[in-house]
């Protein structure tokens, strides 16, 4: 049942770097990429063969450009299989350093195989908790090939720097490594942790997921939100992780999901809290996400009956789409607004701009003064602009490619637009659009061409389109074209009105539909959550010396991956 | 949750591109983060690496490294050949076995490790060589020091070399009794290895395996269940003794011991809890019949006898959980927030098949949040999210924002989302219902990326639109926005319009005269010949509708003008029309068989002829001379006969063989009026109405969370090979008895299990005999012996094993409830 019978990993070329066999005999990796390849892409995660023998179910996450097949011949739990190889990836590059490159695998082959090996035990998942790999492998390091298999008890990089600070206070004497492991109460966190330096760092990252109507009325607008967590601190540490925000934190995180070692009960009590004993090293700490928009958005908006009584969403930046321009209907205009607040010298705080959320009522009070203290988020700037415009498979080439600011690229054939503004030309634009409130805009125009066999296929419509309508049925409608006022005109200049409005019917179909906002924001985060502090508690905590005050960082990061997406 | 190395890509994007300006990197994607990959640092190691690493040694010097003294040089060389195992067919590093055997002694543990990872690889293919190993790794099996007992016990039992197997076996119990957990766990995960290489140590395994199910270490009780699915996944009444014990420990356990822990205790529910229900008024609220549940188990026999005594229309079934799945499903819901997908479709899976319509409404937030994930498992939490949709819509309709299709989904992924949105349509708001409408004309409009897009928006609207539960209101919208794709350039929307239209107005026929003859009115603008053909279809199946005012016979008449400009598509309905018409003209005009009611008749036939002629303008000079010349008798030839059969004459001389075959069809069909019954029977005969169900409810049968689901009906019926079906619930009676699940204190446990091991034997003999004889144990009759078997042996006062009547039944059984009401007042 449900077991991982065998992983291979292709680098970027599609050339195998590694066959890992757990049980059985699946189909090998050279028979098995071609089978793979044959798919169209975008290949989805779970692809079924069944003319191979066995008939053979295929897994593949793409991470780092490397790809990560899993074979398996019979029915599996898909997920589990994919969430493997996601813990595969991570630990390989938790090992092996970020990014993953298929040249480090290669180096370091024989770490790799310890892990994979540890990992998983006969096709039976067996240990992909980073710390508790970190026991048991060692990772490839400076120290470890200078030393290369002396034969010492082999020591994990980081207890090998000399350490200075003299307030250890350990709880007991230094075990060889392979023995302590065994006493690590903690699953998910190695024994004996000891940093010269002691920090911790909260990475909260939110990724903007918007929709945005015709009318510019937003369909949905969610964020996704990853709590990532660095700690490099000494011992056993109890740490404490104040959320807050701007309503509430009950009220505005949603369908929250925790790294084993968070506190389940701690934070139903008190959401917004965490208590929790930190793994070593970076790990997620917690995902969520904000509806932007408020539960009852949908209620509420229609009720008003008017577009602009909408409480405005803050979006850093977003795209509308024009469609059907110019006399034939071929031209298109794509227009980037970009939200002064986020210029690159913004004096607007971020405490206050978050009161413009449609969910934010009633906040006003505690949202003031204690935040301002955080201090990087005062100047938020947005960077790495990039509007993509997805064209119908059925255009050929666009012509006249112009754009006000950046770059935009088009190779006939594409599948879209890419048009990128730099960071230095966001400020250009920014300075000479007037500040205050208004937008900063910039525009992309561009003229489709479709295939050439339009002029032949539109032959036929236009006999029938001028034959005149012998019968009448009307009972419910009126005559939906040619309607009566224009048989009068001379024959020309109708059959030109007509032949123009048949183009910009054809050319509807050349349309781009809508046109999707890429970028990036530090220091501010759409859904107005902060950090409100970080405590070890040193009464609960172990090994870390009296008095020891790690230093703490927080970052703040809104990024949006084509998120933004105006439709036309 | 998304995965930390996805995490921090986001972050390193950001940082390495504000070092360094776009310019450098060209036409590099942020999607697919080439930027980080691309950094200066990143690509000089690459090409650094790329020439060291693939660099090999002749075998000669891999030898002489290999059998050097200095482990320096024995660890250099076997990280060569672990390189060389990975890239290199096994034929160029078999040669080295015996060099790196060698070293498996040798005291440094990363040397070891070494020569494990080739020995695994390489056993299977030099057996008798690797034999000679056993007895360093059999020594090493007693290290003092934990990690080495348990790699030891993990590639002994790795090596595929059938002959050990007993050593293998003697390992695993020297590992379960370890003191390192670690040790433990290893001899857990050994056991399906052992099995697999001899299946006749089979009944030592199972004992090892009971004694690891009960171990105290979370992580240890996850890997024995993992190799109990593994080794004897119908052997439950193993799992009886540490089943409160196992569902305590759920939650500690490591990920993976909990998806295995959260399979098995769904098949071990489905086995021993029946499903007792109870009739409750509907009125009731959710705490009555909480407390109901509560009370629950002492009067049931008393419930079900009121319930069948009076059913009642104003009741609904309750289900009534038994404490033990209780506290299976009480457990879960923590665990409902792992950052593991797989556990929390898990849970989800046990609460829909074990538990109450509650508990499902609590899991459909965290199925949501997976929607958050890398965009592979979002695929795959799609197909499970719209298995629970089928069965339980209402809750979704909150989160219809995450099933917003994006320009930027995949075709796999907004195909699950524009189902699950028809899915919740019936169930939404009003409001929400004309979001839903709005977004998916919005995809049906052409001009979007994807043509099959636009067709599966257009079969959604189709689906929304014929739900049991929509307002003809929203039906009649969403007509509308059907037949404004009717006009469009785009062939394909227009013919996919089209085939939904047919099937809504052949669903309620009468609702929708007048939607055909608007249809008929869009014969002039519709270009795509299958478009055409399905609206003359259409017409042909409402000729008959309304005789006094139907435009069958004039839309006849005009495509008739038209008939060889037709695609042979659109001709062949021409001509089906054609003789649809002549049918009905014939039944109405013939209604028996005698030759005298057509000379009455007669007269009628101007009539129509005034009908058509005030209706529009009938007969231009150019048909009547056709017809003339067709039909040699030109006054009194009502004009329905001379269409047929001009019509007729047309197709005589076609190109199509198909379409001369069907006119030769028709011809002899309806040769002689008199077999108007016959051809009326043919042509006239009623449709079935078109059933087009979401797409899913193909795969509706399936397991959540199993790879058949995902696969469906192309992974051949009854799923993949592998696939499980779940148990069905066992029948009131026969159920194990629930005092097996008792658990006894810590010391008693050890003795229970030490006399279990020695009655072992007989007691395996006993049940196994039936249960080998037939694979399936869980068939009830088995399963009634096994329970009530083995409760005797513990020492119950059940009744004793022999044909029971019913009545012995019924008396078991209130002894029972006797007893357990016992147990219930001294606070248990």
């Amino acid at each position: 049942m449900s077991a991982i019978e065998a992983l291979y990993i292709f680098d970027e070329h599609n050339t195998l770097l590694l066959e890992h066999v757990y049980r059985s005999r699946p189909l090998e990796a050279k028979v098995l990429l071609p089978l793979y390849l044959s798919h169209s892409s975008p290949r989805p995660s779970l692809i079924y063969l069944p003319n191979t023998n066995p008939s053979t179910l295929v897994y593949s996450i793409i991470q780092d450009q490397l790809l990560f097949l899993s074979p398996c011949s019979t029915d599996t739990e898909p997920l589990q299989v994919l969430e493997f190889l996601h813990r595969v990836a991570d630990a390989l590059e938790d090992f092996l350093g970020s990014p993953l490159l298929a040249s480090k695998i290669e180096t370091s082959y024989d770490v790799v195989a310890q892990l994979l090996n540890e990992m998983c035990d006969g096709g039976l998942v067996s240990c992909t908790e980073p710390n508790a790999l970190r026991d048991v492998v060692e990772a490839p390091s400076w120290m470890n090939k200078l030393l290369g298999g002396v034969g010492l008890p082999s020591t994990t990089p980081s207890s090998l720097t000399p350490s200075n600070s003299s307030s250890f206070n350990l709880s007991r004497p230094q075990l060889p490594r392979p023995t302590s492991n065994t006493l690590s109460s903690v699953p998910w966190r190695r024994a004996n942790v000891r940093h010269t330096s002691n920090e911790l760092y909260v990475d909260i990252v939110e990724t903007l997921h918007i929709t945005l109507a015709p009318s510019g009325r937003p369909l949905s607008a969610l964020a996704h939100g990853t709590i990532a967590f660095t700690a490099k601190v000494s011992g056993i540490p109890e740490l404490l992780l104040y959320l807050s925000c701007p309503g509430g934190i009950a009220n505005t995180i949603a369908l929250p999901v925790f790294h084993p070692c968070v506190r389940l009960a701690r934070w139903r009590e008190r959401p917004g809290e965490f208590s929790f004993v930190p793994p070593d090293g970076r790990f997620v700490l917690a995902g969520y996400e904000v509806d932007l928009l408020g539960g009852d958005y949908l209620s509420s908006f229609t009720k008003e009956s008017k577009a602009n009584s909408q409480p405005r969403l803050n979006i850093p930046a977003r795209a509308t789409v024009t469609t059907s321009l110019g006399p034939q209907g071929a031209e298109f205009e794509v227009k980037l607004l970009l939200s002064p607040r986020f210029k690159n010298a913004s004096s607007s705080s971020s405490a206050s701009s978050s009161s413009s959320f449609p969910r934010a009522t009633g906040l006003g009070t505690r949202s003031g003064s204690a935040f301002s203290s955080a201090g990087t988020t005062s100047q938020p700037s947005i960077d790495e602009v990039v509007v993509h415009v997805p064209l119908p498979v059925s255009v050929r080439n666009v012509a006249d490619l112009r754009v006000s600011r950046g770059e935009a690229t088009y190779a006939p054939g594409d599948v879209g637009i890419e048009w990128r503004i730099s960071s230095r030309e966001v400020s250009a634009l920014m300075a000479s659009s007037h500040g205050g409130s208004i937008e900063a805009t910039a525009t992309l125009r561009g003229t489709v061409i479709g295939t050439s066999t339009d002029d032949d296929s539109s032959e036929n419509p236009s006999t029938s389109l001028s034959m005149p309508n012998p019968y009448d049925y009307n009972d419910d409608e009126p005559t939906p074209y040619q309607s009566s006022e224009l048989l009068p005109k001379p024959q020309d200049e109708r059959s030109l009105q007509q032949h123009n409005a048949r183009k910009v019917k054809m050319n509807k179909v050349l349309m781009p539909s809508c046109a999707t906002v890429s970028f990036s924001v530090k220091g501010w985060l759409p859904s107005g959550i902060k950090v409100e502090s970080l405590n070890v508690d040193q009464k609960r905590s172990k090994g870390l010396g009296a008095g020891v005050q790690p230093y703490k960082g927080v970052k703040y990061l809104c990024v949006s991956r084509r998120g933004i997406e105006g439709r036309c | 949750m998304e995965s930390i190395s996805r995490i921090s890509s986001m972050l390193e994007t950001v940082v390495f591109t504000v070092e360094l300006p776009y310019a450098s990197f060209g036409l590099c994607s942020l999607v697919t983060s080439t930027a980080r990959d691309l950094t200066l640092e990143a690509a000089r190691d690459a090409s650094y690496a790329r020439k060291t690493s693939t660099r090999q040694l002749p075998q000669a010097q891999l030898k002489k490294l290999l059998d050097s003294r200095s482990e320096r040089d024995v660890q250099e060389g076997l990280r060569k050949v672990i390189m060389m195992t990975y890239r290199e067919p096994r034929s160029t590093t078999l040669p080295l076995f015996t060099h790196v055997i060698k070293n498996i002694a040798s005291p440094s543990l990363e040397i070891k490790k070494l020569v494990y990872i080739y020995l695994l690889h390489h056993a299977e293919a030099e057996p008798d060589t690797a034999l000679l190993s056993i007895n360093t790794i059999q020594k090493s099996l007693s290290d003092s020091n934990p990690q080495i007992r348990a790699l030891a016990l993990r590639v002994m039992s790795g090596i595929r070399v059938p002959v050990i197997s007993q050593i293998v076996s003697l390992g695993i119990k020297k590992g379960a009794g370890d003191m390192s957990p670690y040790v433990r766990r290893a001899a857990a995960l050994a056991i399906p290895k052992c099995y697999a290489l001899d299946p006749s140590t089979e009944p030592q395994l199972l004992e090892y395996l009971s004694a690891l199910l009960g171990d105290k270490q979370y992580f240890v009780a996850g890997a024995a269940v993992s190799a109990f699915l593994d080794v004897c996944p119908s052997r439950i009444d193993l799992i009886h003794p540490h089943y409160r014990s196992l569902v305590r420990k759920l939650v500690d356990m490591d990920e993976w011991g909990q998806l295995a822990t959260l399979r098995l205790m769904m098949v071990y529910a489905r086995k021993c809890f029946p499903r007792r229900t109870r009739r409750v008024k509907k009125s009731n609220t959710k705490a009555n019949s909480k407390a109901a549940t509560s009370t629950k188990g002492f009067y049931d026999s008393e419930s079900e006898e009121e319930s069948d005594t009076q059913p009642d229309h104003n009741t609904e079934e309750i289900p009534i959980l038994d404490p033990d799945l209780e506290l299976l499903l009480k457990s879960c819901a923590p665990l409902l927030q792992s950052r593991n997908s797989a556990v929390v479709i898990a849970v989800v899976r046990c609460y829909l098949y074990l538990g109450t319509l509650a508990h499902i409404d609590t899991a459909i937030g965290p199925l949501i949040s997976l929607l958050r994930s890398a965009a592979d498992i979002q695929h795959i939490a799609l197909y499970n999210i719209v298995q629970v949709c089928l069965t339980r819509p209402e809750p979704f309709v909150q989160y219809y924002t995450h099933f917003l299709v994006c320009s930027t989904d995949a075709p796999h992924v907004w195909c699950l989302k524009l189902e699950l949105l028809t899915l919740i349509f019936p169930y939404a708001p009003q409001r929400l219902q004309s979001l839903i409408l709005a977004e998916l004309s919005h995809f049906s409009h052409s001009g979007f990326q994807d043509p099959g897009l636009v067709r599966e928006a257009v079969r959604a609207i189709g689906r929304c639109a014929q739900s049991s539960v929509t307002s003809p209101q929203t039906s009649a919208r969403c007509l509308r926005l059907l037949l404004a794709h009717i006009g469009s350039a785009d062939s394909r929307l227009v013919a996919e319009s089209l085939e939904v239209i047919r099937h809504l107005i052949q669903r309620d026929p009468d609702a929708h005269r007048t939607t055909v003859v608007r249809l008929a009115k869009h014969l002039d603008a519709a270009t795509s010949p299958q478009a055409r053909a399905s609206i003359i279809w259409l017409v042909g199946e409402f000729a008959g509708v309304d005789p006094e005012n139907n435009i069958a016979a004039d839309v006849l008449r005009i495509l008739a003008k038209g008939f060889a400009d037709e695609a042979e598509a659109a001709k062949l309905q021409i001509m089906l029309l054609a003789a649809k018409v002549y049918v009905h003209w014939l039944n109405a005009n013939q209604p028996s068989e005698v030759a005298a009611p057509v000379v009455e008749l007669k007269p009628s036939s101007p009539k129509f002829l005034e009908g058509f002629e005030e209706e529009g303008g009938f007969r231009d000079s150019h048909t009547v001379g056709e017809e003339k010349q067709e039909s040699k008798e030109p006054e009194h030839q009502h004009p329905i006969p001379a269409l047929y059969s001009y019509i007729l004459l047309l197709t005589r001389y076609d190109t199509s063989y198909d379409l001369r075959d069907r006119a030769r069809l028709y011809r002899a069909l309806l040769a002689t009026p008199t077999s108007a019954q016959l051809a009326s029977l043919l042509l006239l005969a009623p449709k079935p109405v078109p059933h087009t169900p979401s797409p899913s409810e193909t795969r509706k049968g399936y397991l959540l969370g199993s790879a058949s689901l995902v696969v469906g009906d192309e992974g051949g019926v009854g799923g993949l090979k592998g696939y499980e079906a779940l148990p069905e619930w066992v029948k009131e009676g026969e159920e194990p008895d629930r005092r097996l699940r008792d658990e006894k204190s810590s010391e008693n446990g050890r003795e229970y299990d030490a006399g279990k091991v020695t009655t072992a034997g007989a007691m395996l003999d006993m049940a196994a005999a039936p249960s080998r004889g037939s694979s399936d144990f869980g068939t009830p009759p088995q399963r009634g012996l096994n329970g009530f078997g083995s409760g005797s042996r513990v020492g119950a006062n059940t009744a004793p094993k022999k044909e029971k009547t019913l009545d012995d039944w019924r008396a078991a059984r209130r002894k029972k409830q006797r007893l357990r009401m016992k147990g219930n007042e001294t606070g248990w």
